[in-house]
């Protein structure tokens, strides 16, 4: 699905990211996790495509394309993701206008019909009961007013509308309690698929036993330090970071 | 025409020979340049134009309910108009010719009222027409009131006077259009008593021609716990000024006062408002928003004066600012004077682009750069029109001001 080769980046010149080297399949469920400051949101921020962040060297091939060639909107078309760590409030934007022309740019892009009103809207409907959205936040402005936890939940039924191959979840269970964090987790695992792969960015161990990840990384430092399955999670979380780094360093 | 009127109109116009035009040495004008009206409109363009018909199918608002008075270039069209029979309206031409004590009422000049200039001055000595419209006590006009303006080039002077009754409740829209291609001028001074307990949500859509010139005065004076609502939308015409001046006279008033401009090209508009806290316990928001583009050209100063007995006073102004074009130029000023301890003021003013933030955002969800750019533009406007109870008058509006938007293709969907 994807494959990030030596990935520098830096933002004004400082250098966050220092040779990240990555490979996700299709159907895969990574998560990525390290001290704060290691560079775990930046490496989602630059595979979705913000400004302000100068890959310096390396590349990201996404289905045999070369992702940092793409504008954000084009990467959106192709199939990737981004679930904000801080969802963007917008209002006077109403939350499904925003998926429907999301959606239609991206069919457009593909050669496909555009979706009626109609039958966009069945689809909404279906979508928001699956992270228990109440049918009210789909005319409202986008995430206007949102709690903390709604906002997450906003974010995991946008991605279940826009259907995307890769989806990058940036620190989306950070700020949630457990009864919210069920929720997000569950909506997130409906959408697991053989085509579909998943990258969650966490601090926390906790959510790892929601969503049962097949790879675990440890991103410290600007560079993934050590790669392993679910148990690698656990392990981090009695012994903290300090000894992976140590190992790294030896 | 009477004595009394007579000397009424001489005394204003000999205020206006004196003073002239305000200039931009003028604090209250420093920005607005009206030279260009006498430019466009020649040495003589404070002559108002006779009588004149014009095509006046296709201007009306869409879908709106309402009774109406129809102004073709500066005097009424009793035949096109549809009036209400709860409340009484009379036109400023037939109050001169019949009953003259009324209109000196209308037309009084007053020189030492705030923000008075020789434009109300050549208002005062020469309008030819508008409304005197009292609404009784206790009466909620049925449908609003909808007063249409439209001109066709040449200079106008109207002046409305619209007296609220106690407890009464009315909606009103004044609307100036025309598509000629003539420079004009418009000279429009209303203003709205409200007595106890009235209240007044007044829509003011300012969408002349291209070449159209619009001075206007707004001068609304409240009793105890009137309430007033000013939408005020700036679209249209080359260079509009308009002076809103409120007076919170006794306790329990509110007003609130929104406007939205929306420019391009080389127009210049100048909103210059002051709200006078003069009794205690009174309310007042002011949201001011703009959307430039080309080399336009906003201004934008808001007086709040919170008098010495004043106290409890609740005021809240906010002035934003888009500017989509680095051509384009907003001129900004809030001013508070404040002469009690005991109030709460608070004020903010923002000038800026687009939201990095937000445009990434919607990026990220598959939404085109231009795209994302023009919903927010449009989101950042219609948080002013969202304010509008009527929803006629309020889709006509936001079509109106995006079309000006470049490109907004599929508007309809974001309406809803």
């Amino acid at each position: 699905m994807i494959k990030i080769e030596n990935l520098h980046a830096s933002i004004d010149g400082k250098a966050i990211l220092k040779g990240i080297n990555l490979e996700i399949g299709a159907g895969e469920v990574h998560a990525i996790m390290g001290p704060n400051g290691s560079g775990k949101s930046t490496l989602s921020n630059v595979i979705a495509g913000r400004d302000g962040y100068e890959v310096t060297k390396g590349s990201i091939t996404y289905k045999d394309k070369d992702l940092l060639e793409m504008n954000p909107e084009e990467r959106a078309w192709e199939g990737v993701f981004l679930a904000f760590q801080y969802p963007v409030e917008i209002p006077g934007v109403n939350n499904t206008y925003l998926l429907k022309a999301g959606v239609n740019a991206k069919r457009k892009h593909q050669g496909l019909e555009e979706l009626d009103a109609i039958d966009f809207l069945k689809i909404v409907r279906e979508k928001a009961k699956l992270v228990e959205l109440d049918q009210s936040f789909l005319s409202r402005g986008v995430n206007e007013g949102f709690s903390g936890g709604e906002k997450k939940r906003n974010e995991i039924f946008q991605m279940a509308v826009l259907e995307p191959s890769l989806a990058l979840l940036d620190e989306t269970d950070s700020g949630l309690d457990i009864d919210a964090l069920r929720i997000v987790a569950n909506g997130v695992n409906h959408l697991r698929s053989e085509d579909r792969s998943v990258v969650m960015v966490t601090h926390y161990q906790r959510l790892l036993d929601y969503i049962k990840p097949d790879f675990v990384h440890v991103l410290a430092d600007g560079k993934i330090l050590k790669s392993g399955g679910k148990n690698l999670a656990l392990e981090l979380e009695e012994r903290g970071y300090d000894w992976v780094r140590e190992e790294a360093a030896a | 025409m009477s004595q009394m009127l007579k000397t009424i109109r001489d005394t204003a116009a000999q205020a206006f020979e004196a003073q002239g035009l305000p200039t931009t040495r003028d604090e209250d004008w420093k920005y607005t340049d009206l030279s260009r009206v006498s430019a466009l409109l020649g040495e003589q363009w404070w002559q108002p134009v006779e009588k004149s018909a014009m095509e006046t199918a296709g201007f009306a608002i869409p879908d709106l309910d309402a009774y109406t008075l129809l102004f073709v270039n500066g005097h009424f069209d009793a035949e096109a108009s549809e009036l209400p029979e709860a409340i009484s309206i009379t036109s400023l031409a037939a109050l001169i010719q019949d009953e003259p004590e009324k209109a000196v009422e209308l037309i009084e000049y007053q020189a030492d009222a705030p923000l008075s200039s020789g434009v109300v001055a050549a208002n005062s000595a020469l309008a030819t027409d508008g409304a005197c419209i009292c609404v009784p006590d206790n009466l909620k006009l049925d449908k609003p009131l909808y007063i249409q303006h439209l001109n066709s080039g040449g200079t106008t002077h109207m002046r409305t006077g619209i007296s609220m009754g106690k407890c009464s409740e009315i909606q009103i829209i004044e609307h100036f259009s025309g598509d000629h291609s003539e420079a004009g001028l418009t000279n429009m001074v209303t203003a709205i008593r409200l007595q106890d307990g009235s209240s007044c949500e007044h829509y003011r859509l300012q969408m002349e021609a291209a070449k159209q010139c619009h001075l206007g005065r707004l001068e609304i004076s409240q009793q105890r716990d009137s309430s007033y609502t000013l939408h005020a939308t700036e679209l249209g015409g080359m260079l509009s000024r308009v002076d809103v001046v409120s007076r919170l006279q006794e306790q329990g008033a509110s007003c609130e006062l929104n406007g939205l401009f929306v420019a391009s090209n080389r127009q210049h508009i100048d909103h210059h408002t002051r709200i006078d806290h003069n009794a205690p316990h009174c309310v007042s928001r002011e949201n001011y928003r703009s959307v430039l583009d080309g080399r336009s050209h906003g201004v934008f100063n808001g007086k709040i004066v919170v008098a010495e007995g004043a106290v409890k006073t609740d005021s809240a102004q906010s002035n934003a600012n888009l500017l989509l074009s680095k051509h384009a130029e907003i001129d900004t000023k809030p001013e508070l004077e404040i002469f009690n301890d005991n109030v709460k003021c608070a004020h903010g003013v923002t000038v800026g682009q687009l939201d990095k933030n937000q445009l990434f955002y919607l990026k990220t969800r598959g939404i085109s750069e231009e795209e994302a750019k023009q919903m927010l533009t449009f989101a950042f406007a219609d948080e002013i029109l969202a304010k509008m109870s009527n929803p006629s008058v309020r889709r006509y509006v936001e079509q109106a001001a995006f079309a000006k938007l470049p490109n907004i293709a599929d508007l309809e969907g974001l309406l809803a």
